[in-house]
């Protein structure tokens, strides 16, 4: 049986793979080549030296910026520090602060489970619903393609200045075309009960491209074969979206489901522009998503050591998420025809 | 004989050993990092010993040195008239200072560059200088930057009596003087005077409302509703939180008590002033504060403000706006009015401060660099933008050339005169080790107010107890 192990073994030193199992065929005499000439390090060793090596770069990287950080993040949650001085140890404290000392936590993870609990599944919908669309065999569908995926490469903040005038409650075009077909006029960042639908339709500009993107793929694997065959035993259009679609792309709407929670708990860049970080984010807080409160407590504040506390919460808080996701796909995600995973 | 399974045996155990040895390694970086990083910051040695250069007993620029040496300033200005006056003000400082140069980088804009700076600072290896839009108190309260009084002594115009009271305070704690500001932009009320015009009230200073119940009452003459929406609006008091101290002590309270380390948020006196905006939301602008918010940005006098489209008559602003806000129409600048408890007008103001981060190796070249900047360079700066500098003996005659060219210079002449004297009655501010917080704080306090959440009495004494728990917490050194 040959594993992932050897398969990526055999990419990283094709030669060196060789030679072991030219080796392995004709084992070399102990006596032919001496104990003076045996080099230090097995040959196996030399090749998985060699190899980390050419990982060495990523390695490295991933501990220093990402591992270490991580891990220093865990300590300093458990400690006070202001970062100019030495992080001082007081164990559960900044937990305790959390949950009943900062009235903000409460309002920065509500503000956040609102958005994730619309913009996940408008996302997911939306970004599906487009990437049918945009599978259609029409003539000019790459331009199409393109054009929708276009707003995923605009820059974060280029795009909240664009919709920040789009959703101007008085000279904004979203206000006017909603006025224009008799609805009334939202307040939208100006209005603390507007302001998060207003965030979230921002949010769904630039990143239903993305997923979009994902969808299309996973919907040019289906295979035709059953779409046929389905339609030959009479399924109308929304049967076979229904029962032969639908089912083959759980894996990636799976995929997407766990990367739109993730980059919803993590909204920022768009918070930040549109309703700053200072005072109040938004009218009454409104806009007050949970990494704005991180990011305040460790540089507007002075209080990193809270700010670790924080995202060590939301750290555990996603990772339970994902869990619960991957458990639950058991039940609903398809990774073969008719079986599930 | 060796297998596949052996072969994918031996090189899972390899792998584990690796990964081992690399999460020991990178455990025992976390530890020592944790552990010593922040401890093994060099402090800077005190201003009278620094080595390798003389104590500052005489006047730091009168020091003879030939020795070269370049320091670094972490700049904070991005703006294309800036990127025109920096090179102008470095230029002059290194032509005055031939022994010094200057290398000044921009490490990022808005937050970013507190996270460098930060960074920097926490990791030992800080810049000589470094440009701060916030209070050096906050800095210096945790023991990053270095006190510059023995310089400030000797030195040949920056003394402290030569520097605005109220600014020079903004950059003091405990006793102790940790940077200087070039400028205090004065907050005044900006007028259209074109709107006064066309609804024939005239204009000047003299009779300019005094106190906030005239100028509530001058404010209605401009209310246009239409359609049950504000359409132009006369003052709006409620934008501009860096405002907020001087509205305080306008109704003769105070936020924060710099003698006594303590903050005073819920005063009677403070209490009074939200209580005196409830009803001015109530009483002319129909009570919801997001209607209001809707009908038109009322805060400041920037483009897309409804000061600089028009639909204000008046707004409050730094004195920076004469020239940075392009105010497309004629316009004149007046006095705060006070409230019922005060009896005269104050001001706020927002300085650039320059620090001396400690840690620095060459703190008598940063404290030349800054004392030049807080003095007479900036001279340089003040002809391209109106920042009305914080050094009392700042020669009059030089203007703006942009307010020059836009209002004249006779005006121009008035306005400068206008800002500079109006930073006589400047407020106490910025002196807060929590000053960031404490305004956010207030901030999320008052809007509760104006959105009828909470009453004045409550939204304040929650306020007041999150920033002396907070305060408290950083005087024990613990935050």
């Amino acid at each position: 049986m040959v594993t992932g192990v050897v398969e990526t073994y055999w990419h990283l030193a094709p030669d060196r793979h060789a030679e072991d199992v030219m080796s392995n065929a004709v084992p070399s005499s102990g006596s032919q080549a001496g104990p003076s000439r045996r080099p230090v390090l097995s040959r196996q060793l030399r090749q998985d030296l060699r190899a980390y090596l050419f990982l060495s770069p990523w390695l490295v990287s991933l501990l220093v910026f990402t591992a270490y950080p991580m891990l220093a993040s865990f300590y300093f949650a458990l400690t006070r520090y202001n970062i100019l001085n030495p992080p001082e140890f007081v164990g559960l404290a900044n937990f305790d602060e959390m949950l009943r000392g900062d009235p903000l936590f409460w309002i920065a993870v509500y503000n956040t489970i609102y958005y994730t609990l619309i913009s996940v599944p408008l996302g997911l919908a939306v970004s599906l619903g487009l990437a049918i669309l945009l599978n259609f065999s029409v003539r000019g569908i790459g331009i199409y393609r393109t054009i929708f995926y276009l707003p995923s490469l605009v820059p974060v903040v280029a795009s909240t200045l664009i919709w920040l005038v789009l959703l101007n409650p008085r000279l904004g075009l979203v206000n006017a075309g909603l006025e224009a077909i008799g609805l009334p006029r939202p307040g939208w960042l100006q209005s603390a009960d507007w302001s998060k639908p207003g965030l979230i339709l921002m949010s769904l500009w630039t990143g239903v491209g993305g997923a979009m993107l994902i969808f299309l793929a996973g919907l040019q694997d289906v295979p035709q074969s059953l779409v046929d065959a389905a339609m030959i035993d009479g399924a109308n259009g929304w049967e076979r979206f229904r029962h032969i679609t639908l089912p083959l792309i759980t894996p990636t709407i799976f995929f997407n489901l766990i990367m739109g929670i993730i980059g919803s708990f993590q909204v920022f860049g768009q918070v930040l522009v549109s309703g700053g970080s200072g005072g109040q984010v938004g009218p009454l807080n409104s806009l007050l998503m949970y990494l704005v409160l991180i990011y305040r407590n460790a540089f507007r504040f002075f209080n990193m050591g809270y700010a670790s506390a924080l995202a060590l919460v939301l750290f555990l808080v996603l990772v339970l998420l994902t869990l619960l996701v991957v458990r639950t796909s058991n039940y609903w995600v398809y990774y073969e025809v008719g079986a599930r995973k | 004989m060796r297998t596949e399974d052996s072969e994918v045996r031996r090189t899972v155990v390899s792998r584990r050993a690796f990964l081992r040895a690399t999460a020991i390694s990178a455990s025992a970086a976390v530890i020592a990092a944790c552990g010593g990083a922040p401890t093994t910051r060099q402090p800077a040695p005190p201003p009278t010993a620094a080595p390798g250069v003389a104590a500052p007993t005489t006047a730091p620029a009168q020091v003879e040195s030939t020795k070269q040496v370049t320091i670094e300033w972490f700049n904070r200005y991005t703006t294309p008239t800036t990127q025109e006056v920096l090179p102008l003000m470095i230029g002059e400082f290194e032509k005055q200072n031939p022994t010094i140069k200057v290398q000044y980088q921009n490490p990022g804009n808005g937050e970013g560059y507190i996270e460098t700076l930060l960074s920097r600072i926490a990791g030992g290896n800080p810049p000589d200088v470094a440009t701060l839009y916030e209070p050096p108190v906050e800095f210096a309260a945790r023991g990053s930057l270095l006190a510059i009084d023995d310089y400030l002594q000797s030195a040949r115009t920056a003394r402290p009596d030569a520097i605005y009271e109220a600014p020079l305070k903004s950059c003091q704690w405990q006793g102790k003087t940790y940077g200087l500001p070039s400028s205090a932009g004065a907050a005044a009320v900006y007028v259209n005077t074109e709107m006064f015009r066309e609804k024939g009230i005239s204009f000047s200073r003299d009779t300019f409302p005094k106190t906030w119940d005239e100028i509530r009452a001058l404010s209605r003459e401009f209310v246009v509703i239409d359609n049950g929406q504000l359409q132009q609006a006369g003052f709006v008091p409620f934008g501009n939180s860096w405002i907020y101290p001087a509205w305080s002590a306008m109704n003769g309270g105070q936020l924060y008590d710099s003698a006594g380390t303590r903050y005073t948020l819920d005063s009677d006196a403070n209490v009074a002033w939200l209580d005196y905006w409830v009803r001015w939301l109530n009483e002319d602008f129909g009570g919801d504060i997001e209607q209001l918010n809707v009908a038109g940005n009322w805060a400041g006098t920037y483009p897309e403000t409804a000061f600089n489209l028009g639909r204000a008559s008046m707004a409050t602003e730094g004195s920076w706006s004469t020239t940075d806000a392009e105010i497309p129409f004629e316009f004149d600048v007046a006095k705060l009015p006070f409230g019922p408890g005060g009896n005269r007008s104050l001001t706020a103001f927002w300085p650039n401060w320059w620090v001396v981060p400690k840690g620095t190796t060459n703190p008598e070249a940063a404290f030349q660099l800054v004392e030049y900047i807080a003095t007479t360079g900036w001279q340089i700066w003040y002809e391209y933008i109106m920042d009305t500098p914080s050094w009392k003996a700042f020669p009059p005659t030089v203007l703006t050339t942009r307010l020059v060219n836009a209002v004249g210079q006779e005006k121009a002449q008035d306005y400068n005169d206008f800002f500079a004297n109006y930073l006589n009655d400047a407020v106490e501010m910025w002196t807060s080790p929590i000053e960031t917080f404490a305004n956010d704080t207030l901030g999320s306090a008052v809007g509760e107010v104006l959105a009828k959440r909470k009453s004045p009495k409550e939204a304040l004494a929650e306020a007041q107890a999150l920033c002396q728990a907070k305060l408290d917490e950083t005087l024990k050194g613990q935050g």
